[in-house]
């Protein structure tokens, strides 16, 4: 194992149900997320990827196998444990926003310091810092409920690297904002990624966003069928020699390669 | 999150929806206003009989009573609701239902009685003066005991010993008499009627005024006269009758040895219960009042009780409610590592503040209740009884009310707290 990873699963596995009803939402999925990678989790609903992000972000717990954060297993760990870790070295952004729309931009992106119990002081500085960094200082007073759809969203992100996290998952980050919206927030994403070296797990539809991360992973019934890695990135592309390959999960599908040269724009999957 | 952070928040949440808020905590506010206001007229009422025993003293003299009376006065007051006793000449002759010589002489050789007087039924028809034509009802009473402390607003109290005819009037009489002013009417002769109780004449009996009571429930509406009066008056009334009406004693009253304490005041009522007789002090009596009033308070506080109960499942309704809008809030919270704990906590001070907040409102509104309504009391029914705060503030049991209110708050938040606490996250962001 890399000592720059950052995120790794094992043989991970979640079953709903039990017996005769039981799914299986994932089956032994193997992954190594490298520090300051960028991954885009693709796939079809209902195929599992929004359950590996949940056990990777720790909202959710595995059935079988493990989740390892910076190489140590979160198995064992207890709730308190778990809530400080996703409170100090994760950082969350949703399709949804999530955002107290009636408080002020300024509580909402300082929400995450509240919780870890961050003196009033020291949550607004560094809320301020962080609303200076997606450049929304000016509009730190507004109701959140006032901003436009992409403030919104970058209201989020700042919310989501105050406490200056290790990852940063984001569900849909451009789900719900028009191309030109989605650039700017996608560009501030990478654009963090590059500067502060915050790794972004990314659930994604939008193929153009899925395209600018360093690696792809399609996932299809619980299992990760491509793992690929972008060599066009060139910058992280010696890392992701090291990432765990499944051996049938190398096959395209027609579909998917057909779906992605599709559309400049376009929607995947 | 720190405590002061999810207090903030707490209180915050609350003022997000103000309307259904203040909704609760007026529920809340009804319930406990109801019960302070009672407590406050309890404690006001209390207050005022315990000051008014305190200034009587009264715990030096001992009312007895036959028990055969008593009995007859109870069944009088079931209103027959007890059916037809049967006869029983050791308990219900008439013979059983007075006290006689033989009787006063037990008493007062019960140890600890230091003497016994036998109270006579005396009635006035009317007092009138020289000053005025006009006639007033009065309520005169043999003084039972100098060891009770009567308060005198001008003059000075009855010499019971003495041979002059005296009375200490109720105030009011001396205006009504014809006198400018209480100090005037001091030692002048007023005249009572007293009417023969065989031929049904009247005869006046001269008393002289020594003094003007002060109004107190101690006193209950009775102008005072000493032993020579009482014979005056007894005179007239049994005119032309055996003598043996005349010292016809249904009433008597002792004096003990106060130091014998509360033990031997009880020893004291069971020795009198064993001849056949009840014993009873002001205290006692007063005691009966307080029971009685009390049972009134009692009522009150139970309906002030059920509007709290009400008003607690307002409570539980508005935060599960809330609990319901703010899935999303919570379920971000606790992705942001916000735990179970906190957000329990976060829920339960939103309920602890409604409750604090309604019965705030209602401490405040009693005190207001009280600035208005204890003046416009003392200058209106309660205007002869000096002194007497209808409404009193106990500052302890509001204290503990608030607390009271804040702990039946809490657990009815409980329920829906357990609800946010127990959010997955997962399900509270899904978005459908």
């Amino acid at each position: 194992m890399s000592s720059r990873s950052v995120i790794a699963a094992k043989n991970l596995t979640k079953i709903y149900g039990k017996k005769s009803s039981a799914v299986k939402a994932l089956n032994g999925i193997d992954l190594e997320i490298q520090r300051g990678e960028t991954v885009a989790i693709i796939g079809k609903s209902g195929s599992g990827k929004s359950t590996l992000m949940h056990i990777l972000a720790l909202l959710d717990s595995q059935t079988a196998g493990r989740v390892e954060i910076g190489g140590q297993s979160t198995t064992r760990l207890k709730m308190r444990q778990i809530n400080r870790l996703r409170n100090r070295r994760f950082g969350f952004v949703f399709q949804q926003f999530f955002m107290n729309a009636r408080d002020t931009v300024l509580n909402n992106v300082m929400l995450p310091l509240k919780i870890a119990g961050v003196r009033k002081s020291e949550r607004k500085r560094r809320a301020m810092e962080a609303l200076e960094i997606v450049e929304l200082t000016a509009k730190a007073k507004m109701r959140a409920n006032d901003l436009s759809g992409g403030e919104k969203q970058r209201v989020c992100i700042a919310r989501a690297l105050i406490n200056n996290p290790a990852i940063i998952f984001a569900d849909e980050p451009t789900g719900n904002l028009d191309s030109a919206t989605s650039q700017a927030v996608e560009d501030l994403l990478f654009d963090l990624n590059k500067k502060k070296d915050i790794t972004l797990i990314i659930v994604t539809h939008d193929a153009d966003l899925a395209a600018r991360c360093d690696r792809q992973l399609y996932i299809k019934d619980g299992k990760i069928i491509s793992n690929v890695a972008d060599d066009n990135k060139g910058k992280r592309a010696a890392r992701d020699e090291n990432h765990t390959f499944r051996p049938g999960a190398m096959r395209k599908t027609v579909g998917l390669s057909h779906k992605r040269s599709a559309g400049q724009g376009g929607r995947i999957l | 999150m720190k405590l002061i952070d999810i207090i903030k928040s707490a209180n915050s949440n609350l003022l997000r929806n103000k309307g259904r808020t203040f909704l609760t905590i007026l529920a809340i506010f009804i319930g406990s206003f109801t019960i302070i206001a009672t407590s406050a007229i309890r404690t006001g009422v209390n207050g005022y009989i315990d000051k008014q025993m305190d200034s009587a003293g009264g715990e030096g003299y001992i009312e007895i009573m036959p028990q055969a009376f008593q009995e007859i006065m109870q069944s009088v007051m079931s209103f027959g609701s007890n059916g037809p006793t049967e006869y029983d000449p050791d308990k219900n002759s008439t013979e059983m239902t007075i006290i006689s010589a033989d009787d006063m002489k037990k008493i007062a050789e019960i140890d600890g009685v230091e003497s016994v007087k036998g109270a006579r039924m005396v009635e006035a028809e009317y007092v009138t003066s020289d000053k005025t034509d006009k006639k007033y009802l009065i309520s005169p009473h043999a003084l039972p005991s100098t060891r009770i402390n009567i308060d005198i607003a001008e003059g000075r109290l009855i010499n019971i010993n003495s041979h002059t005819p005296e009375i200490n009037l109720q105030p009011g009489y001396a205006t009504v008499l014809g006198y400018a002013s209480d100090a005037d009417i001091i030692g002048q002769t007023i005249q009572l009627a007293i009417v023969e109780q065989a031929t049904m004449k009247i005869q006046l009996v001269e008393a002289k005024v020594v003094g003007v009571l002060n109004k107190s429930i101690i006193n209950m509406g009775r102008s005072w006269i000493n032993e020579s009066l009482q014979d005056d008056i007894l005179d007239v009334l049994y005119a032309g009758m055996p003598s043996s009406y005349r010292d016809m004693t249904m009433l008597a009253t002792a004096e003990w040895d106060t130091s014998l304490g509360d033990d031997g005041l009880d020893r004291i009522k069971d020795d009198l219960e064993e001849l056949g007789f009840v014993g009873t002090t002001i205290n006692d009596q007063v005691g009966m009042i307080k029971t009685f009033f009390d049972a009134i308070i009692l009522v009150f506080t139970i309906f002030g009780g059920i509007a709290l109960l009400a008003a607690s499942i307002g409570i539980i309704n508005t935060l599960f409610m809330a609990v319901q809008e703010r899935t999303r809030e919570i379920g971000l919270m606790k992705a942001m590592g916000l735990g179970k704990g906190k957000i329990f906590m976060m829920f339960s001070i939103e309920a602890i503040s409604l409750g604090f907040w309604g019965s705030a409102l209602g401490v405040g509104v009693a005190y207001l209740a009280k600035a208005i309504i204890n003046p416009l009391a003392a200058n209106t029914f309660l205007k002869d009884l000096p002194g007497f705060n209808l409404m009193e503030f106990d500052i302890l049991l509001l204290v503990y009310l608030v607390a009271l209110v804040m702990l039946i708050a809490f657990l009815a938040g409980t329920l829906p707290a357990r609800r946010a606490a127990r959010k997955d996250p997962i399900e509270a962001l899904r978005y459908e």
